[in-house]
């Protein structure tokens, strides 16, 4: 579905990306994990265009997307759920589901049907819909996201830390809601700082390093890899090197 | 017959290429962060990991060589600490410095199903029953046949070395459908059974995978039309993984390269230029996928070609002619891999015999039986009473049985 092939970013004479190679398939929930600075959140940023990158490709649908504006990629159905400022604040619920409908216009009834299904997807957001986004908790704001890209109808999501800031009781729900959005035949990119998690809802997941992948693997290998027990998931070790 | 993967063994080759891709940027970007040896080798040459962005940047990348492995022994090519690592295999008879190869628990896993591969491409199901004749202390990758036979659910019978007599009783008793051996090993049972006069029908075999030796083509006819069988090949590296880097299927064109965990290609072993498809030359290997013991652009010693046409049993995955020759002086005596640089080595370390020496092969049914060494002795030999001579011939017979672990005659005299 996804297909990108060395791609670089800078920003500015930094160089955050280095050749980066994956691919995504219909269907897959794919998890990308580092550390802070690791160049996750650039790559997201690259692939709606958002961030420019340099040299390689990005194929989606057999369509090359680099150059292309950023709505023009979401035309094509790529929707990113960003990490900070996801939802309008001073919005309404009911207005902030429209304006995910936004690019599509779709008709009165059409728009109705579809916040329906949102609202039976998070029927908390059904009590809410009247108020100001600003007012719900951290959450209920994520669902609020999540919904508000559904309006968009995607074909590939990228979730950007969505379970960043979030009660541990609130996490599980939010990856459960993931992995059902998947069931429902949504391909997801996701990046995690929570890789423990993300490993486990993932079918495979690349890890980055300063902007490199330096490893990938279903999400079983990888919570099985000590490498990535070591870096992500706070397994102890005393040296790297024990000759 | 079955493909044990077919989303991979049977994937679109263009799919195949960019899945290759991707591993190999994730392979040199390990080799290069966590083994010093590529990090140095690579700044030395002038090639940034970055500059790889795709298979044919590989070319950039210096061969490893047996001799960079012995010179990093024991732990310098590992990329994971030892904590990872959770076999250490250490193969018999190289000389120099040994080597040691570590294997993660997910190294482990991949060569168990690439082994569960092969098996199940020619025909082996979970209603077979598999005798394993191969020397369980001396072929360390002896035990990946019973992993990957539990994996597919097929029953084993390691019989290791038991002699003949017993390997024919218990193919007879247990109703063994499947032989695992080496080719030379087969033909004595083979023998044995012609000479107690057994009708092979009175067998159950009907499957037979041989290697870790070169076996001729002749070879298997005779082991067929002997045993009534199906007689197929599989391949290995035992710096790498053996057996499991590739193997025959039904078609029997070639063995099948698991190119989604190798990137394969051939080259002249004495340019080092790569060669296209179809030409003979020096087997390279490049790891995709393995944690602990990456290796990049490996050369194998072994001598092949390289063929990319889709294969009549569907899979996609390149298909390598079948290795009869060497690059390097090695040879196989009765399945185990002998070194003249070894021999050379135990000889340096007698007093009164070598330098020089000769080596002379017997062939049985075109594959070496026997190997005997002509050893040069220093001239006070001849003043010497016979049975200081005959100790001293036993005493280089010892050393090397203990060196490369196969008897070897041992003549004392002058080289003609």
């Amino acid at each position: 579905m996804l297909k990108l092939k060395n791609i670089d970013a800078f920003f500015g004479k930094t160089q955050v990306l280095r050749h980066v190679t994956l691919h995504v398939e219909a269907g897959e929930i794919v998890s990308l994990i580092g550390a802070n600075g690791s160049g996750k959140t650039t790559l997201l940023n690259v692939i709606s265009g958002l961030h420019p990158s340099r040299n390689g490709s990005r194929v989606f649908l057999n369509v090359e997307t680099r150059g292309m504006k950023p709505e023009k990629i979401v035309a094509l159905g790529i929707l990113q759920v960003p990490e900070a400022e996801k939802v309008f604040n001073p919005l309404t619920l009911l207005e902030n589901l429209e304006l995910g409908a936004y690019l599509r216009r779709p008709d009165r009834v059409k728009l109705a049907e579809e916040m329906e299904k949102v609202f039976q997807l998070f029927p908390i957001l059904r009590e809410r819909k009247d108020q100001p986004a600003g007012t719900l908790s951290g959450g209920e704001r994520q669902m609020l996201a999540l919904g508000k890209a559904l309006m968009g109808q995607p074909k590939l999501l990228m979730l950007d830390e969505p379970s960043l800031g979030l009660a541990p009781t609130v996490v599980s729900e939010i990856f459960h809601i993931v992995r059902s959005l998947n069931d429902r035949g949504i391909t997801i990119l996701l990046v995690e700082q929570n890789a423990k998690e993300a490993l486990r809802i993932s079918h495979r997941t690349y890890v980055l390093d300063t902007g490199r992948i330096v490893l990938s693997g279903s999400g079983q290998e990888l919570l099985n890899n000590d490498e990535v027990k070591r870096a992500f998931l706070g397994k102890d070790y005393r040296g790297k090197w024990e000759r | 017959m079955p493909i044990f993967n077919p989303d991979i063994e049977a994937m679109e080759r263009n799919e195949l290429l960019e899945l290759q891709n991707e591993r190999l940027q994730i392979v040199v970007n390990q080799a290069y962060s966590n083994v010093d040896f590529y990090r140095k080798k690579f700044d030395e040459t002038g090639v940034n990991p970055d500059d790889i962005k795709s298979l044919e940047d590989l070319k950039k990348i210096p061969f490893t060589t047996r001799k960079d492995l012995m010179d990093n022994y024991p732990y310098g090519m590992f990329a994971v600490p030892l904590r990872d690592v959770v076999r250490l295999q250490f193969p018999l008879g190289i000389y120099g410095n040994p080597i040691v190869i570590g294997y993660t628990r997910q190294d482990l896993k991949i060569w168990r199903e690439l082994v569960a591969r092969i098996m199940a491409g020619i025909g082996i199901t979970d209603h077979d029953i598999l005798q394993v004749a191969f020397n369980y202390g001396l072929f360390l990758g002896a035990v990946r046949f019973n992993q990957a036979a539990e994996l597919i659910g097929a029953a084993v019978v390691p019989t290791s070395i038991a002699s003949a007599e017993v390997q024919l009783r218990i193919m007879q008793d247990f109703r063994s459908t499947v032989l695992i051996s080496t080719p030379s090993f087969a033909l004595h049972i083979m023998e044995t059974m012609k000479r107690k006069k057994m009708d092979p029908r009175s067998l159950s075999l009907n499957i037979g995978l041989f290697g870790a030796e070169p076996w001729p083509e002749r070879v298997r006819q005779v082991i067929e039309e002997n045993f009534k069988i199906k007689a197929y090949d599989i391949y290995g590296v035992m710096e790498l993984i053996e057996p499991g880097v590739a193997g025959e299927c039904s078609a029997r064109a070639g063995l099948h390269i698991f190119e989604d965990h190798f990137f394969a290609e051939v080259i002249n072993p004495h340019t080092g230029q790569t060669l296209s498809a179809g030409q003979e030359g020096e087997l390279v290997l490049t790891t995709l996928t393995t944690n602990a013991y990456p290796l990049l652009r490996y050369r194998t010693s072994d001598l092949t070609a390289l063929h990319y046409e889709p294969c009549s049993c569907g899979r996609t995955m390149a298909r390598m002619d079948r290795v009869l020759k060497r690059a390097d002086k090695m040879i196989s005596v009765r399945g185990i891999n002998v070194f003249p640089e070894k021999i050379e080595e135990v000889l340096a370390g007698i007093d009164g015999v070598g330098p020089g020496y000769s080596l002379e092969v017997t062939e049985k049914q075109e594959m070496n039986d026997r190997l005997k060494v002509r050893v040069e002795a220093s001239p006070e030999i001849f003043t010497i009473r016979e049975e200081r001579k005959t100790a001293l011939q036993e005493s280089v017979q010892l050393a090397l049985r203990r060196a490369i672990g196969l008897r070897v005659e041992v003549e004392i005299g002058k080289i003609p």
